[in-house]
């Protein structure tokens, strides 16, 4: 099928099933799969300056599916989510201000590079080994492991810091949280993303939980709900400066709808630990595949 | 400080009802995708084609508008389908 925007032709099947994975991993998630569908997208035939601004329009269509679906079973917490972008906004732009700096003074590629694959896999390290922990306490203790999270000091800790204005979020199951927590994961997220070029799901998501103590299946809903609209913000710059190829976005989104339906519904199925235990092969995948390139 | 929710009710030991839900609902899937991809894709190129060439802004607010509203379309046509023949409670 041709695609006279990108002007390619691609098989459409390909897209779609490329559009299924990448929402199967992210309704489960709650990542935005940006590093892997872009790889795909490429192999696939798409022009590499359409591959970004695409997959972004992609990832917002995606995204809107899996937070619905987990909006219906109680995992979005509106309150939360809003109140993350007052950071994540201001956290972008001091991220990209940083990688302009970077290009100034040269080898950007090795700085960013560098960190991704640091950053990548002390998440993913520690979230294996506290997802880990929290399993072995269920099997010990008999406890109900759905939300136990194996390093609770941490979360205690940062309730420690109660500056007001405190707040209540009832969705996800805290009684008091400062607001200036939750901006501060926001405003880390958003450097993180801006620095690293991704959406920044896969860093929102174990900080909301190790941070805030946000319940897993509540932190991967809510994730998405940002992404929708941190991606949504990124697809019309990218539109604006010609880097979208509509038809290729939902052509991939026929099969994201689907598979993005399938992966958080499927979020039922599996305790919190079990998710976050999957979920720390992601980051390390990722690291893996940036030093890869990077050696390369 | 942190009221944990009982979400034991939510797991389901059994996966198959899942799968098997999953496997019809790929089935009924597959065909709707392919007609959709033929038809409206095919419509609405030219139109995407000529505003994107043209209109650079009203480009970028349709891009949105189109992924935002064919993704809320496609599930809740896929949803309804899908309960219609008593696959999903």
């Amino acid at each position: 099928m041709e695609f006279p925007i990108a002007g390619v032709f691609i098989n459409p099947v390909i897209l779609a099933l490329t559009g299924f994975f990448v929402g199967l991993l992210g309704g489960f998630f709650g990542v935005g799969g940006g590093f892997i569908a872009g790889p795909l997208m490429f192999w696939a035939g798409v022009p590499i300056n359409f591959v970004v601004g695409t997959d972004l329009a992609h990832m917002t269509g995606k995204s809107i599916v899996s937070a619905r679906t987990h909006r219906a079973l109680g995992h979005v917490d509106l309150r939360l989510a809003l109140l993350m972008i007052i950071g994540t906004i201001p956290g972008v732009e001091i991220g990209a201000q940083v990688i302009e700096h970077l290009e100034t003074r040269g080898n950007i590629d090795m700085v960013v590079g560098l960190s991704y694959v640091g950053i990548l896999t002390v998440i993913g390290l520690f979230t294996a080994w506290e997802s880990f922990q929290a399993m072995r306490v269920k099997r010990t203790d008999q406890l109900d492991a759905q939300e136990v999270v194996g390093i609770e000091t941490l979360i205690h800790r940062s309730r420690l810091l109660r500056i007001p204005p405190m707040i209540r979020l009832p969705v996800s199951g805290v009684q008091e949280v400062s607001v200036w927590s939750i901006i501060f994961v926001g405003l880390a997220t958003g450097i993180l993303a801006g620095l690293l070029g991704v959406g920044g799901g896969f860093i929102r998501m174990p900080l909301m939980i190790y941070i805030l103590g946000i319940p897993t299946h509540v932190a991967v809903g809510t994730d998405l709900f940002e992404i929708v609209i941190s991606a949504g913000f990124g697809t019309i710059s990218h539109a604006l400066k010609g880097n979208v190829d509509v038809l290729i976005a939902l052509t991939m989104q026929t099969g994201a709808v689907i598979g993005a339906q399938i992966g958080a519904r499927a979020t039922r199925y599996f305790s919190g630990p079990i998710i976050r235990m999957l979920f720390s092969v992601l980051p390390i995948a990722a690291a893996v595949l940036v030093l890869f390139k990077l050696l390369g | 400080m942190t009221q944990k929710p009982d979400t034991s009710l939510q797991k389901d030991p059994s996966f198959k009802p899942i799968l098997r839900s999953i496997a019809f609902e790929i089935i009924i899937y597959i065909p709707l995708a392919t007609i959709y991809t033929l038809v409206v894709l095919a419509l609405a190129k030219d139109i995407l084609v000529h505003i994107y060439s043209t209109y650079p802004t009203i480009y970028a607010i349709a891009t949105l508008l189109a992924i935002l509203t064919q993704g809320v379309l496609l599930e809740a046509f896929t949803s309804w389908i899908i309960r219609k023949i008593g696959l999903r409670a």
